[in-house]
């Protein structure tokens, strides 16, 4: 049980960092990206090929991590334009359509070019026990990375001029354009910054299990699940829920079995929406 | 002339709610902008500032041209706006809301200082978050905000909205201390009396377009002016 709490605690912190970098395009600029899965496998995938050629594996996660910012940023200067154009609900319906026909293109090509590869970065070394179970070292490796990605993005969205300015769009639009904010500018920093939260995620994912080419309509779901229970717009919403559900998932599928635990996050889903359709922590419209 | 406006017009689906506005704010000065409810004061304000696009018309700050500029720019060129809805960051502390208003340089200590000495209540509330604030504490967070990015010109838009008496006139006692600094300042009233002690010289809009014009003591004496906005029959 102990060793559930604490997979599930591992695993819901990469939840939730995943889960931040959808929400908080949500709420910047109302766009749901579907493709969210795929911007991490091409980032695996392309740790990957950098291990592959020979790149020793800390530059080549570093070239991974590039690959999810430039990933994000062409999201934003190519398919997101059309979708700026419109306000309001087409907005986001708009984006479904498109970022899914984006993800259906490039999960199609994966798997017809590369079907059995898979990012799967080992870290030597026993197990090491916490709080007497014997956790793995590459969950462990996995899990502090986490963390500091935590820690590093609540500093940045408290403590600087440009989180802050990133979160007073959030908050009010027309509040930052009267202080000088150009939300489409924040908007730019903040798909950059989704990118190399789903590349992290992915690769700190593989210390774990394997990321193969074809995980990347799982990683929206689960992203997907995580963003409605926390909240739209919220990332501290996406940590809770991260937490819970990671749990819930863990403890699920080793006492229920794995094929149902998607079904009862799902579950959790549908009962957040019933009960509070704007999530745990969600801004209330 | 810190600002100049000539022939704007603007409106919403194609059809104007203010037309061939011109009128003028020199340095220094305090002008109001008086009017009814819906004559179209908002939509002149939202027009000349970027918020709305103009149909036709000029507005000059400083000398340069801002029609067609987007909001976030005409605000960094010196105008800060405060408007009637304040438009604050509601889940975010009373010092995060001020320090934005300085965006995007570091908040200046002396503006700083200046804006606490001002409304000291901001001061004792600057852990708190916005969104918790009376309304009378909102509107000086407002204020403050605007103030923080050291504009030339403040436009304020019904800065009473939603007051108590007591405080809607601690808010223009706010704005008299901020005139003997030298602050140049536009505002759109329709607590007449107030504006009026207020201003320089004001402007009175009816139906989208300036009915009357002169100072403001002149405006106080005009028998129309009195029985619609002074109440005095």
């Amino acid at each position: 049980m102990i060793a559930n709490i604490l997979d599930g605690i591992v695993l819901g912190l990469q939840f939730g960092l995943l889960a931040a970098g959808l929400t908080l395009v949500y709420g910047l600029g109302g766009v749901l990206n579907l493709a969210y899965g795929q911007m991490a496998v091409l980032s695996a995938i392309a740790t990957l090929f950098a291990i592959d050629a020979g790149v020793p594996t800390l530059p080549a996660v570093g070239v991974g991590l590039a690959v999810g910012v430039l990933l994000g940023l062409i999201f934003d200067q190519t398919i997101l334009r059309p979708i700026y154009r419109i306000q309001g609900e087409a907005r986001v319906l708009l984006s479904l359509l498109l970022t899914l026909g984006v993800a259906f293109i490039v999960d199609g090509y994966l798997t017809w070019r590369y079907p059995t590869e898979g990012l799967s970065i080992r870290i030597g070394g026993g197990p090491i026990d916490i709080l007497g179970v014997p956790m793995r070292r590459g969950s462990i490796v996995a899990s502090v990375i986490t963390l500091l990605a935590l820690g590093a993005l609540f500093a940045f969205f408290r403590g600087t001029t440009l989180g802050r300015a990133v979160r007073s769009v959030i908050e009010d639009e027309e509040g930052a354009r009267l202080v000088g904010i150009d939300p489409r500018r924040m908007l730019r920093v903040i798909l950059a910054l989704s990118g190399f939260l789903a590349a992290l995620v992915a690769i700190t994912q593989s210390m774990v299990r394997p990321v193969t080419v074809t995980a990347g309509f799982g990683i929206t779901v689960f992203a997907l699940i995580v963003t409605v229970v926390g909240g739209l717009g919220s990332v501290t919403g996406a940590m809770f829920a991260g937490i819970i559900l990671g749990m819930v998932n863990n403890i699920a599928a080793s006492y229920i079995g794995t094929f149902l635990s998607l079904l009862i996050l799902l579950g959790a889903a549908a009962l957040t929406i019933l009960i509070r359709p704007s999530g745990l922590l969600g801004v209330k419209e | 002339m810190i600002l100049e406006v000539r022939g704007l017009a603007a409106g919403y689906q194609g059809s104007d709610v203010i037309r061939a506005i011109d009128f003028h704010v020199d340095a220094g000065e305090a002008v109001m902008i008086i009017g009814s409810n819906g004559a179209g004061k908002t939509t002149l304000f939202r027009s000349m500032l970027g918020l709305l696009p103009a149909s036709s018309g000029q507005v000059r700050f400083q000398g340069s041209e801002i029609v067609g500029m987007p909001a976030q720019r005409i605000a960094r060129l010196g105008i800060s706006f405060v408007p009637a809805e304040r438009h604050l960051f509601p889940r975010m502390t009373v010092l995060e809301n001020l320090y934005l208003g300085a965006y995007p340089d570091r908040p200046d200590p002396e503006t700083d200082d200046m804006v606490m000495d001002l409304f000291p209540r901001l001061a004792e509330r600057r852990r708190q978050h916005a969104g918790t604030l009376s309304g009378g504490e909102q509107q000086m967070l407002a204020m403050g905000r605007a103030l923080m990015g050291k504009p030339r010109l403040l436009v304020l838009d019904e800065p009473t909205t939603g007051l108590a008496p007591k405080l809607a006139a601690e808010a223009y006692q706010a704005l008299d201390v901020l005139r003997g600094k030298g602050l140049t300042v536009l505002v759109a009233e329709q607590q007449v009396p107030l504006a009026m002690a207020f201003s320089d010289r004001g402007y009175v809009m009816e139906n989208g377009v300036f009915e009357l014009e002169g100072s403001s003591e002149e405006l106080a004496n005009n028998p129309q002016v009195r029985r619609s906005y002074l109440g005095v029959t």
